[in-house]
């Protein structure tokens, strides 16, 4: 049974005539690694923001786990969810990186040394053990990036959605991340990578979708899609 | 004389912390097409905000040596002036736009210029064409696609004219089909005589510059033709800069 | 209706002050009519009147409140032993400054139905010095930014688990607390950085600057503006004559 089911969604901002999205089918399963390419505009983040719930479609219906998306709230979403954002600064609001990575499993009544522990690890794996008590809007682009995800992981959802995580990340950085999310993905949790990084996407993904003004162009079972290079 | 000349640069956030920039000497030539790469923290986002003027101008922080544009040295030229002569487009394409439609933004800099109307249309009309956006000139950038947004913001700058273009990490925020224009309108303007430096991470973007040179913890440990190093993969790959496996270009 | 962002600055300013001139409901109903009807004259979507508002209801609330209590009055409605607590004069009060607050707000979005561009250049061609019109719309833009901002923190936030509509009050207030330093910082770094961004482009490199496209005026808008102002003028002294 597919994690997330998007039936014949369709999406138009406020204030436009011409839909962003339209006609979307799509089912994601929850251990897959599935990419989604296609130019800028093509709809690729509005279609990731309608999947965690952040936007609400304007015809069609999504479906998490079976049950209809809205009747979800964001925190029940964002349980089961990660979602990292393009712009990494969109999703950092506490004091230092340290409690930015604890902030969900202290709120949700974690064991507290459990969290240290956590913290402890993700701080060492995305190597900003040196940060630990920086203030996050204060650090380069890259470091934010690594930061976001560490605290989006730290949640153990069961699927993650990263809207272009190489973004930059230098080569070496790069790999670091790719081999920890096939960890996760070897785990069992499902992910969609969002990116236009072509040899990333190539790498990483089983599973290519192809976007294109608004609609999905091709769903290649496989990687190498020639339509979105011409 | 030197498009750009930075001799004995030194930076610090504040006296006392750790040096971000350890002693920097760097000349770049007028028609050259500069990239600056290194890990995530060496420094290369700092050094080109130096040579902007933005650190000296707008931040605390702890700077010394001499930094030169065209000739002439930065702590001469007020923050707004500094513009005409280095033109520098940031990161963050949403702390960059502000205004209500990509014609307005891309007028901004001219407007300031104080250029009669027909010349601001020129370079509105040019800066479009050249990065094939015309077709977003009635658009509101706060709604635009993350790429779009770095296109506006790369040609907003361009309608400066400014003799030298830094570019902070422009390149890898864009699609295929951006890159391509960008890496055009780049070597058009190289072309033309202007100086350019590119901050990237990924070096297959910037195939085409001429010269490379690497960070390392505040340090230039390499500033050679880019062709050179990137027949070398072995030594990038040991900087993290390329992947082992790909082969460079 | 295509009328000169300047005139439409006109129209605000004399809704305004007739709105804090007039006291009775009646009259203060009639001028919200008159916005309305202006609003959608100038394309302003009708249904968004009420997100503008929604957040100023509590507010609203409040002032009504106060001002209807304890306020003197010969109809008695409601009172403790001798003291009357709520009078007919004290309610229409009440009304009467929840409208003013309705109305002065109705009047704003007059401003949003034309770009920052054209308000800048409004003020810019009324004399005002560039520095100061940019201020202004950019503080105007600031509003919006502002408001993204704790819409973003708010929408992280739950996304990392926490169902804010659940937890205690303290906790909650605890949390908010804990958040505001990073949100307003947040809000000031973007601000700073849009201040680079200008600079870097350019802004305030010259005492003056030239623009690319200018306002003008037409017949209709002296007409509009004509009749505004005399009509203000007009309804504000007659209540003397």
């Amino acid at each position: 049974m597919p994690f997330l089911q998007l039936n014949q969604v369709a999406f138009t901002y406020a204030g436009k005539t011409s839909p962003a999205l339209s006609g979307i089918n799509l089912s994601l399963e929850k251990d897959d690694i599935t990419a989604m390419v296609g130019p800028n505009g093509s709809g690729k983040t509005t279609l990731t923001k309608l999947m965690i719930g952040v936007l609400q479609p304007t015809a069609g219906s999504i479906y998490l786990e079976q049950r209809p998306l809205a009747q979800y709230s964001l925190a029940e979403i964002g349980r089961r969810i990660g979602y990292v954002f393009q712009n990494p600064s969109l999703q950092l609001f506490c004091p230092t990186v340290a409690e930015e990575i604890s902030f969900g499993l202290t709120n949700q009544g974690c064991d507290p040394t459990v969290v240290e522990e956590r913290v402890g690890f993700y701080l060492n794996y995305f190597e900003l053990t040196a940060y630990r008590n920086a203030f996050p809007l204060y650090l380069s682009h890259g470091e934010k990036q690594r930061l976001a995800i560490a605290a989006v992981l730290a949640n153990e959802p069961e699927f993650l959605i990263l809207d272009e995580p190489t973004i930059g990340l230098d080569a070496y950085r790069k790999r670091l991340l790719e081999e920890y999310l096939q960890k996760v993905a070897s785990l069992g949790r499902g992910m969609l990578l969002v990116s236009h990084d072509i040899a990333f996407v190539n790498r990483m993904a089983k599973r290519v979708i192809t976007m294109g003004d608004g609609r999905i162009q091709s769903d290649s079972g496989w990687r190498g899609n020639a339509a979105y290079d011409a | 004389m030197e498009a750009i000349a930075v001799q004995g640069l030194t930076y610090q956030y504040h006296s006392g912390s750790p040096q971000v920039l350890k002693g920097i000497d760097f000349l770049v030539q007028p028609g050259e097409i500069v990239v600056v790469a290194g890990l995530s923290g060496c420094g290369k986002s700092t050094l080109c905000h130096c040579i902007s003027g933005i650190i000296r101008h707008n931040r605390d922080g702890v700077m010394a040596g001499n930094i030169l544009v065209n000739g002439k040295n930065i702590e001469e030229i007020n923050g707004a002036s500094l513009a005409f002569e280095v033109g520098m487009v940031f990161q963050d394409p949403d702390t960059q736009l502000f205004s209500p439609t990509v014609e307005d933004e891309i007028a901004f800099a001219p407007e300031n210029m104080c250029l009669p109307p027909e010349r601001i249309l020129e370079r509105v009309n040019k800066a479009l064409d050249v990065l094939g956006i015309s077709d977003l000139r009635y658009a509101n950038p706060y709604h635009l696609s993350g790429g779009e947004k770095h296109l506006v913001a790369l040609a907003a700058v361009l309608a400066l004219d400014p003799p030298v273009l830094i570019l902070d990490e422009v390149m890898s925020q864009l699609d295929i089909v951006g890159k391509q224009r960008v890496g055009d309108a780049l070597t058009r303007l190289r072309d033309s005589g202007k100086t350019i430096i590119a901050v990237e991470h990924d070096l297959q973007a910037i195939a085409f510059s001429d010269r490379l040179a690497v960070l390392d913890d505040g340090k230039i440990i390499c500033f050679e033709p880019t062709s050179a190093l990137l027949a070398e993969p072995s030594f990038l790959a040991a900087h993290g800069l390329i992947d082992v496996e790909y082969n460079g270009v | 209706m295509m009328l000169d962002p300047r005139t439409k600055m006109v129209m605000v300013i004399c809704l305004t002050s007739l709105a804090l001139v007039y006291n009775r409901p009646a009259q203060l109903l009639l001028l919200f009519a008159v916005t309305v009807v202006l609003l959608a004259l100038f394309h302003f979507r009708i249904s968004a009147i009420w997100g503008y508002l929604k957040p100023f209801l509590s507010l609203m609330l409040f002032l009504f409140v106060i001002q209807s209590i304890f306020s003197p009055g010969n109809e008695v409605l409601l009172a403790i032993g001798s003291v009357p607590l709520i009078t007919t004069e004290g309610l229409i009060m009440g009304a009467s400054v929840v409208l003013r607050i309705t109305v002065v707000i109705a009047a704003a979005m007059l401003l949003t139905t034309f770009s920052s561009r054209d308000f800048v250049l409004g003020l810019v061609q009324w004399r005002v010095p560039y520095e100061l019109a940019f201020m202004v719309s950019i503080a105007l833009r600031f509003l919006p930014i502002f408001k993204d901002e704790l819409i973003n923190v708010v929408t992280a936030v739950q996304l990392r688990g926490i169902e804010l509509k659940k937890i205690p009050w303290g906790q909650k207030l605890a949390m908010y607390r804990r958040l505001a330093l990073p949100i307003v910082y947040g809000a000031m770094l973007k601000a700073q950085q849009l201040a680079i961004a200008m600079e870097a482009r350019g802004f305030r490199a010259y005492p003056r600057r030239t623009y690319l496209r200018r306002l003008q005026f037409y017949w209709a808008d002296y007409v509009v503006m004509v009749i505004f102002l005399t009509g203000t003028i007009i309804l504000m002294i007659q209540p003397f004559i």
